[in-house]
């Protein structure tokens, strides 16, 4: 421990040499122990848990990684080869097509759960714990109920409720082209919760003068919401977009609980299939590949964040 | 008028997030033949204990709730416990590389786990980590999110107290026991939570470390439960047992879910 802190401290403080390099070293100790203590097993943590196993990813990329055997250098083999992947492109491609019918539905039920809590209602706060239970509640069980919801038979609920109002039973996940919008509609009901707080907590911090202004001029409901409430929530429609579409393409868990990426691969998101590629086909060099084709993804929406955020949080 | 149209929206939306937990709840007491034929099968009528003995009977199911208990409790006071450590240390102490590693850590937050799971599960093989518990405790023992929120709340609590325990002679061990946990007992019950709720309901880790039956989780047992057709009424009691924990931690500490989430995106 000492040696290691003594390293640091000699790279840390070469500049000064008011005192010899031990008495240095004790003062720092003296006044530092605990952070020493706490931050060099921390730092080996997140060396060995986060730092290596990113470049160790990118090392697999331009290896045939064997279960049993050594690896073999093969160069841009697998990202010659992802370039080529119909199935690959395939799979981003459902996954923009997944966050364009997640996202803005999420958006907008979080925005429409929040503005109802904040018009005054009683048991707001009970409301709240509802809406915010299948937040916290794993997939694995809304996907199992949501599943059952979605049967694509006469017997189904959703069919059953459908039914009512004319419509002929529909196959949902069973068929190509609704799965996407079923799994979709799944993450909606679970994320609005979330998305209602971040709104719920922007509507509080609109100041009650803008209302009452508006209120005296006349103006109604629906122009007050347009004109004042929708445009001074602009940084939280935003960070709420950016974090939605990050968490949209990570969605993995309702595509293999539910559709097991099908049917024909209509519900393959890239999560899905790097998992499909790396520990169903143990193709692990190729699955790093894609690992990487998310995060490319994932670091531009983020940047896009860092950009944009700075500025327009100054509200809050 | 404005209000009618809010509380009937309310009742209605209201009642569609929670049909769903309704329809598991109930669903988990009736025999399973019926939940393929009616999609009213779930209506309490007949209720039945056979879905929870078969569960009890089987064995493994028990396995499952203990191994999800075992790799969720210790990161959950592990979490805690460093968290605030390292809140502390983030905030408050002055050492040389400090802001250097912070902007390091929030830069690696980003990272999407899919990207280190590859290379996780060839460190773990060769640890010999797979259907172990240390594949899903050790990596999870501290987390930067818990950091990053510890060291947000005491930014914006003022060095009088912790200054004029210095000058009764506490080193740092004491004033962080004495002043600054307990301080902090909000936004660590937040760590705490999170580390729960990310813990308990993980699925992808465990579904790629855990290769054994006897070592799956909850969530990855119930998961191989799912889409064995008719077993629908044991899979639901399956459901209602693994959410009862989810549900009390939900009821007892819902105000630092909310609040954590609030802190962890508005700055």
């Amino acid at each position: 421990m000492i040696t290691l802190k003594q390293k640091e401290e000699g790279i840390q403080k070469n500049g000064k040499k008011k005192l010899p390099f031990k008495e240095r070293a004790k003062r720092q100790w003296d006044k530092n122990a605990i952070v020493y203590i706490f931050l060099i097993p921390t730092l080996i943590h997140f060396l060995v848990f986060q730092v290596y196993p990113f470049g160790f990813s990118l090392v697999l990329t331009f290896l045939d990684w064997k279960i049993i055997g050594d690896p073999e250098f093969v160069g841009l083999k697998h990202w010659i080869a992802f370039f080529n992947d119909k199935l690959a492109w395939k799979a981003i491609w459902n996954t923009v097509l997944f966050s364009i019918y997640y996202i803005v539905p999420t958006m907008a039920l979080g925005l429409l759960l929040a503005l109802i809590i904040n018009s005054g209602v009683k048991f707001g706060g009970f409301f709240k714990g509802i809406f915010f239970l299948p937040v916290v509640t794993s997939f694995v069980i809304i996907a199992g109920i949501w599943g059952w919801l979605f049967r694509g038979t006469e017997t189904g609920m959703v069919n059953w409720i459908i039914s009512f109002i004319g419509i002929d039973p529909q196959l949902f996940l069973a068929d190509s082209g609704q799965a996407l919008m079923v799994l979709a509609g799944l993450s909606v009901f679970k994320v609005a919760g979330s998305t209602m707080i971040y709104y719920f907590a922007g509507l509080q911090s609109i100041p009650k003068q803008l209302y009452e202004a508006a209120k005296i001029d006349g103006a109604s409901a629906f122009r007050i919401f347009w004109t004042i409430t929708f445009p001074l929530l602009k940084p939280i429609h935003f960070y709420v977009a950016i974090i939605t579409t990050i968490g949209s393409f990570q969605i993995f868990d309702s595509t293999f609980l539910l559709t097991g990426g099908g049917p024909n691969y209509s519900t393959t998101t890239i999560v899905f299939y790097l998992y499909q590629q790396g520990f169903a086909g143990l193709n692990l060099s190729y699955a790093a590949v894609l690992s990487y084709a998310l995060f490319f993804i994932i670091l531009v929406v983020s940047l896009i964040q860092r950009k944009y955020l700075g500025k327009e949080t100054s509200l809050y | 008028m404005k209000k009618v149209i809010a509380y009937i929206a309310l009742i209605i939306l209201g009642f569609s997030f929670l049909l769903p937990f309704v329809i598991m709840v109930f669903g988990s007491f009736k025999d399973m033949k019926y939940a393929l034929l009616d999609p009213l099968f779930w209506i309490p009528e007949d209720p039945t204990w056979s879905n929870y003995v078969y569960l009890f009977n089987n064995g493994i199911f028990l396995r499952w709730i203990f191994n999800s208990v075992v790799i969720t409790i210790i990161p959950v006071f592990s979490q805690m416990l460093f968290c605030a450590i390292l809140g502390y240390i983030f905030a408050k102490k002055q050492f040389p590389g400090r802001e250097a590693i912070f902007w390091i850590f929030m830069a690696v937050i980003m990272i999407p786990q899919q990207l280190l799971i590859i290379p996780k599960y060839i460190m773990f093989a060769d640890f010999g980590w797979i259907n172990t518990y240390w594949a899903l405790i050790i990596p999870e023992l501290w987390g930067i999110m818990g950091v990053f929120l510890v060291r947000q709340f005491l930014q914006s609590i003022p060095n009088d107290l912790e200054e004029a325990a210095r000058i009764d002679g506490a080193n740092d061990i004491k004033v962080f026991f004495k002043v600054i946990l307990p301080l902090s007992v909000p936004v660590v019950a937040t760590v705490g939570t999170f580390a729960f709720i990310s813990n308990w309901n993980d699925l992808f880790q465990p579904l790629i470390y855990m290769t054994k039956e006897e070592m799956f989780p909850v969530t990855v047992g119930l998961a191989s439960l799912l889409g064995k057709e008719g077993d629908f009424g044991v899979e639901m009691a399956g459901s209602t047992l693994s959410f009862i924990p989810t549900f009390l931690i939900f009821l007892f500490f819902q105000r630092y879910f909310t609040e954590g989430i609030q802190m962890s995106g508005l700055k």
